[in-house]
């Protein structure tokens, strides 16, 4: 990796400013959402999307603040709001890529926080 | 996507009614097939009955009545149009600049901080800004000191940069000790690279070339975390030597602290790097002039060096105009205790205590009241609950006998005691007094004995007056932060909750039911069915009868730990 030089750092922040939002599911993985059994949560996931090779990333992130309602797993996905499900467990990991990521469906009483639709209609 | 969020804030509709009728409704549009609703679990708003929401419009309604549901499809919904009228005026409270990315970016991944404007302030303050210039935006933003102190930031960076040295230091301080608050090892877990970068700046600006990351042990994937992020930054060439291609150079390691709540006062965190007992020592010289190993130090708080890259990528304009008069900025608070949604908030200074209770925390756990606030840990202090609408800042809080502290927020309820709490806290201190100066070592222990005595109902009402007596000496003679906070948990709980003191005493009462010594059960024969539940529950067989006679409790031999009053099914136990 060659060192990074102001001109470098221009490049990412221009890259910032066009702010494009790729499909993705963040689950938190900070000790609050570890505790409450994120990582399980994380590898299911990481398989299922696997396994069905449906190209959208698994990243971890870090504690949004919501711990009572952890393990948090948010999903953006084409054409739908950010949605923050909270108290995920195995199962309904399944469903959210089951029935969210690949049918578009939002799902009733799990939903902890709908940020601003994503995409280009608005 | 069009989307529409539904949310019963009270609980009332419990058959879940009115999303079958939104359905419906949506359905004689005709327009069923273009939107997606979905009953959530948290919609930002709480006890305002029924509350929904329309996205993209971002509409937001509450107390709504089923008459109403027509109507709002039809204009809202269809038309797009927004009921002026109904529309609900609830706005989100809550400001992120500290937790901007937590939650947000991969903290194991250098490149998901630099794609969200990451070590921008850092180019800023390297190659856009004269080192005075920096120091005038801090100025101008007002930024003071997350840990507790509230020391305004630039101040101490001016000292540091005007003490003439061979050379200088930056620390940053993680070693969070305080019971209930984590807001640093979140902000390390989830955005270590914020912080490295206000190091970084710090360093530059006050002309050091060495960091030194403070983390407390028990925090182990806060440290992993961080010597990734440590690790990565070298890499990327934004530690180490002519960083970004100019001449500065820096370089980070980390301590890690063992367990010692005093450890997180500067001067005996000094102490525990220099390797050796975690000591503190009086002040001044303060560490900005004569800090690590006889240099001038610069010594943040996690949360205030997250703070620092905002201000110069946004400007310490834009960031003073975030808060009180006197407070600039947010705070992170950790709410704990008996609240709904325990977990971090960030919200602006001059915030009431009621709004992030009942706005954002989403009121009371249970079905008792508040009784009070604890703010700052085993250094601060309570409010009551008449205080609540009093706006959140350094100096409010202190007026009320409290301090912001490092942000832990623990809510107490009415079956909450608060000699118990005190107890607690002084408990706490007596464990961490690290035993340097007397008034701290003896008189932590001596209040101790007091409140153990007050709360077992063996004091005198002349006890209350030498417990505050103590305190006032501890507080004025101690050396350290520590000796001279650890009384206040029991003045403001004196000063508020007195006549609390006066039953243990004088009645020999706990109303909260948690001082056990002064606790008695006794079975009420008139309500006993004879169930044996008790006598079957009881650890110590304390409970004695059959089920023709009924059953008594034996005083003597009760260890009070409560098991028949909690499986009593008919109400037959009496405490008191």
């Amino acid at each position: 990796m060659p060192k990074l030089t102001k001109d470098n750092l221009e490049a990412y922040a221009k890259k910032a400013a066009a702010h494009k939002v790729k499909d993705v599911i963040r689950v938190g993985m900070s000790t609050c959402g570890i505790a409450a059994g994120a990582e399980e949560v994380y590898e299911v996931l990481k398989n299922e999307v696997r396994q069905r090779n449906l190209g959208i990333e698994i990243q971890k992130c870090g504690c949004s603040g919501k711990c009572y309602a952890e393990p948090l797993v948010e999903v953006i996905v084409k054409d739908l709001p950010a949605v923050v499900y909270g108290k995920v467990d195995k199962t309904f990991a399944l469903a959210i890529v089951d029935r969210h990521v690949i049918n578009g469906e939002l799902l009733n009483d799990h939903i902890f926080d709908v940020q601003e639709a994503n995409g280009d209609e608005k | 996507m069009k989307v529409i969020l539904l949310k019963d804030t009270d609980g009332k509709d419990r058959e879940g009614l009115f999303h079958d009728k939104v359905l419906d409704a949506l359905q004689k549009e005709g327009i069923s097939d273009k939107w997606k609703l979905v009953r959530v679990v948290d919609i930002g708003i709480y006890n305002r009955g029924v509350a929904l929401k329309i996205l993209p419009a971002g509409f937001t309604y509450t107390d709504l009545t089923e008459e109403d549901i027509p109507g709002i499809v039809r204009k809202s919904i269809k038309e797009g149009k927004e009921i002026k009228e109904k529309i609900s005026s609830v706005k989100d409270k809550q400001v992120k600049i500290v937790l901007r990315n937590c939650g947000v970016i991969d903290p194991e991944n250098i490149e998901s901080y630099l794609e969200t404007g990451g070590y921008q302030g850092l180019k800023k303050v390297l190659f856009e800004y004269k080192p005075e210039e920096s120091i005038e935006e801090l100025k101008i933003s007002g930024l003071r000191g997350r840990g507790g102190g509230g020391f305004p930031l630039w101040m101490k960076w001016n000292f540091a940069r005007k003490t003439r040295s061979d050379e200088k230091y930056v620390i940053c301080n993680g070693d969070e000790g305080d019971p209930g608050a984590y807001m640093d090892r979140s902000v390390l877990e989830g955005d270590p690279h914020s912080v490295l970068e206000g190091m970084l700046v710090a360093g530059y600006l006050v002309g050091a070339q060495k960091g030194y990351f403070y983390i407390r042990a028990e925090y182990p994937l806060a440290i992993s975390r961080v010597q990734k992020a440590v690790d990565d930054a070298q890499e990327y060439g934004l530690l180490g030597n002519n960083i970004l291609g100019s001449d500065f150079s820096f370089s980070i390691e980390i301590r890690l602290g063992a367990g010692a709540f005093v450890c997180g006062e500067e001067t005996a965190l000094i102490a525990s790097i220099e390797g050796k007992r975690g000591y503190p020592s009086p002040r001044p010289p303060y560490p900005s002039v004569k800090g690590l190993w006889g240099r001038p130090t610069v010594i943040n708080n996690v949360e205030t060096l997250a703070n620092v890259p905002v201000i110069f990528t946004k400007g310490g304009k834009w960031f003073s105009k975030i808060g009180s008069p006197t407070s600039k900025g947010t705070k992170v608070f950790a709410l704990t205790g008996k609240i709904k949604n325990s977990g971090l908030v960030e919200v602006p200074m001059g915030i009431t205590l009621r709004e992030i209770i009942y706005d954002i925390g989403g009121g009371m756990l249970n079905s008792y009241d508040i009784k009070a606030v604890q703010t700052g840990g085993p250094s601060g202090g309570v409010i009551s609950k008449e205080h609540l609408d009093t706006p959140v800042d350094y100096e409010n809080l202190q007026k009320l006998g409290s301090i912001m502290g490092s942000g832990g927020m623990i809510v107490i309820d009415e079956s909450d005691c608060m000699v118990d709490l005190a107890k607690f806290y002084m408990n706490f201190c007596v464990d961490e007094s690290c035993g340097k100066c007397a008034p701290c070592r003896i008189g932590t222990t001596q209040m101790l004995e007091y409140l153990d005595s007050i709360s077992k109902g063996k004091a005198s009402q002349e006890d209350i007056a030498k417990l505050k007596k103590i305190a006032t000496a501890v507080k004025k003679a101690s050396l350290c932060g520590l000796g001279q906070t650890a009384p206040n948990p029991v003045l403001s709980t004196l000063r508020y909750f007195e006549e609390e003191y006066l039953e243990h005493i004088r009645d020999k009462k706990c109303r909260a039911g948690k001082c056990k010594e002064l606790l008695e059960y006794t079975i009420i024969q008139e309500k006993c069915r004879r169930c044996s539940l008790c006598f079957r529950n009881c650890p110590v067989s304390a409970i004695s009868g059959n089920n023709k006679e009924g059953f008594v409790i034996d005083n003597e031999k009760c260890i009070k730990c409560g098991n028949c009053f909690e499986v009593c099914k008919f109400e037959a136990i009496s405490r008191g």
